[in-house]
């Protein structure tokens, strides 16, 4: 039976919500009111005056073609590094979750690089892979292949990908180890039984039990892709080169930061967050109609 | 179908744990065999090897001709029913059950026809075929474990502790239900319980393991009327039989620790006189008399025996008391009388007395 806790104290009840609640006021609902209200308005250079234009920012915004550049720099960002991350982690809990010796130790060096920062991450993969200097890139070199993340849009992209890959496979194999180790041994044990070879037994048990945690993770990566690679994009590439690995949330920074475009910026960022908040619920909506057994 | 044979099969695990010592013991083709005796054992570890998921360090384990120590579970052409099921959760009953089919590659209709087949012979209602496990009642999910066992027709089924699970009354039906349903497929069987009442009732053939040994092989009755060890004695039987310690007399006498002298019957006379010995006495054969009539009638000479507690069962009593100094339980019918003191007398049969050398614990 479920308990339920009686307050008869009329305002305890609020009183005890009411830090959670201070925290998602002051640290989510004001700037993202603050962000909608600019987006109506149009400031000067020096912020001075701003005047309300209505929705211009917005049809400005969507006549602007690197908006749409930035919307399909995104897309393929957010699939490679959600796919990649997903798979790699997946790969390696799968060997982790073995009966092996050091497993721990194994698993321990694993997580790691989640406690690395993201501009930190960028930094380490500049030093991997600078074109004259990075111990990575001459090896690429070396095999002929005319590596310069500098100077080629799609080198850039593909190291970014690699950077915020890198960087999110620790989280996602955490919850891949978690969510094997949840799955019955016995339950393998009876597919091994009932027949089931190696791959077998993980495409039609092991994956399909996973799934809550899988669909988890992809919403968990898409947001985090959207936002939390910023400092990666911003350390190693800074959205070049021509703009070849501008991101919406980078071109958000762009625009406001840089280019003085607060509006536009701000409207950028309702639609980003629009976004966000329609992939999520969809997702999770998927996956309580899914994810049931 | 197949038998199953094992020759001084033994699992040594890594950090230098012996779990068995050296089993051997032949399944004949369409026997039942029950593995059985106290947690830790080693009946489970056993099974396991047998089935494939425990790895066999050394000896040989043969399914019919072939001997399949490095065979994989999967090639083993068994199949096993878990102690929790261990049903896919994400599959209906039906997938469930056809799992084991579809790897196989059996043909669709042909899958069809078995589960309905395997459905109909555990009396599982077509309309649960698709639900998922979750939706299903203890019982259900244990039939359906049976069915995933039964669709494959393989050669040897193994029980690991299927009941464990099930309230008190549903256990002893679905106990009959796995006898019955071996009786009717005639598939040899191997099945592990820690309940000595489900030992005796399911098997052909008991296999009592302690500490990683077997103590004793053979028929349910004949280990219940010889038990050759101490161990056996006490396991098998519900309450179990009682042991009283003292010295061997003469081959017809065992003088107990308190003086009293009770009869035995047996071949006993290669045994030393003064050997130190344990009578195990089974709670339904000592007889409850007034103190002395015993030795009127040429039975043993009464015993007195203090009470402490009379547990009512319905179909009988059992008194539970001292005897000689050792705790003494003696079952009684429904109608037999029993004197309202607080001492009561007891008599032993000398054919009810088991005799077992208290060194070795082996029966003598």
């Amino acid at each position: 039976m479920e308990k339920r806790a009686v307050f008869s104290h009329k305002f305890l009840p609020y009183l005890l919500l009411a830090p959670q609640l201070a925290i998602t006021i002051v640290f989510f609902y004001l700037p993202a009111s603050q962000a909608l209200r600019q987006s109506f308005f149009i400031e000067d250079a020096f912020g001075t005056t701003s005047n309300f234009v209505g929705l211009e920012n917005y049809r400005y915004v969507f006549a602007d073609p690197s908006y749409y550049k930035a919307i399909v720099t995104t897309a393929i960002f957010a699939a490679a590094v959600t796919i990649c991350s997903l798979s790699f982690a997946l790969l390696l809990a799968v060997m982790a979750d073995r009966e092996i010796k050091g497993a721990t130790a194994y698993r321990t060096l694993l997580v790691w690089p989640y406690a690395v920062a993201p501009a930190i991450a960028g930094v380490l993969f500049i030093f991997l892979f600078q074109p004259s200097l990075g111990m990575l890139a001459r090896g690429l070199t070396a095999l002929g292949i005319d590596w310069n993340p500098l100077l080629d849009g799609k080198q850039a992209l593909l190291l970014v990908i690699v950077a915020a890959t890198w960087k999110q496979i620790s989280y996602n194999f955490l919850f891949f180890l978690a969510g094997l180790q949840a799955i019955p041994k016995s339950l393998i044990e009876a597919a091994a039984i009932d027949g089931a070879r190696p791959w077998r037994r993980f495409f039609t048990i092991i994956f399909p039990l996973l799934s809550p945690t899988t669909f988890f993770l992809v919403a968990v990566n898409i947001v985090y892709v959207f936002f939390d690679t910023f400092g990666i994009i911003d350390a190693v590439t800074g959205g070049g080169p021509a703009q070849a690995t501008q991101t919406l949330v980078y071109k958000v920074y762009n625009d406001g930061r840089l280019g003085g475009d607060l509006g536009g910026s701000a409207a950028q960022s309702v639609i980003l967050m629009l976004i966000v908040v329609a992939l999520t619920s969809i997702q999770f909506r998927f996956v309580d109609r899914r994810v049931n057994y | 179908m197949a038998d199953v044979q094992l020759a001084e099969v033994k699992k040594i695990y890594p950090g230098g744990f012996t779990a068995i010592h050296g089993v051997s013991f032949v399944v004949p083709d369409g026997g039942f065999c029950v593995l059985v005796g106290p947690s830790g054992c080693g009946k489970s570890t056993l099974l396991r090897m047998i089935a494939g998921l425990e790895t066999i360090t050394s000896g040989d384990i043969r399914i019919g001709e072939r001997v399949v120590n490095q065979l994989e579970p999967t090639e083993r052409d068994i199949a096993m029913v878990f102690q929790n099921y261990a049903l896919y959760p994400h599959m209906s009953v039906y997938d469930n059950m056809a799992y084991g089919l579809r790897n196989l590659k059996t043909p669709k209709s042909e899958i069809e026809s078995r589960v309905a087949e395997a459905a109909q012979i555990l009396e599982l209602d077509t309309a649960l075929l698709s639900r998922k496990p979750r939706q299903l009642s203890g019982g259900q999910r244990q039939r359906v474990a049976m069915g995933r066992a039964i669709v494959r027709k393989p050669k040897v089924f193994l029980f690991d502790e299927p009941l464990s699970n099930l309230d008190a009354k549903l256990r002893v039906q679905m106990r009959i239900e796995i006898r019955r349903l071996q009786r009717r497929l005639q598939t040899t069987t191997i099945y592990v319980t820690h309940d000595q009442v489900e030992a005796m009732t399911l098997a052909d053939m008991l296999v009592v393991l302690n500490a990683g040994r077997t103590e004793q092989i053979g028929a349910p009755l004949e280990l219940y009327e010889r038990p050759a060890t101490l161990f056996v004695a006490g396991f098998l039987g519900s309450p179990p039989m009682n042991f009283l310690k003292g010295t061997l007399e003469s081959p017809a006498t065992v003088r107990l620790d308190d003086g009293t002298a009770i009869a035995c019957e047996g071949a006993y006379a290669a045994v030393p006189r003064g050997a130190r010995v344990v009578a195990g006495v089974r709670p339904e054969r000592a007889i409850v008399r007034p103190l002395g009539e015993g030795l009127a009638k040429g039975l043993a000479k009464g015993l007195a025996m203090k009470v402490d507690l009379i547990e009512e069962l319905g179909v009988g009593r059992l008194v539970h008391g001292q005897l000689a100094g050792a705790p003494m339980t003696v079952a009684i019918g429904p109608d037999q009388q029993l004197p309202a003191s607080e001492t009561i007398g007891i008599s032993i049969p000398a054919d009810a007395v088991h005799l077992f050398d208290a060194e070795s614990r082996k029966r003598l």
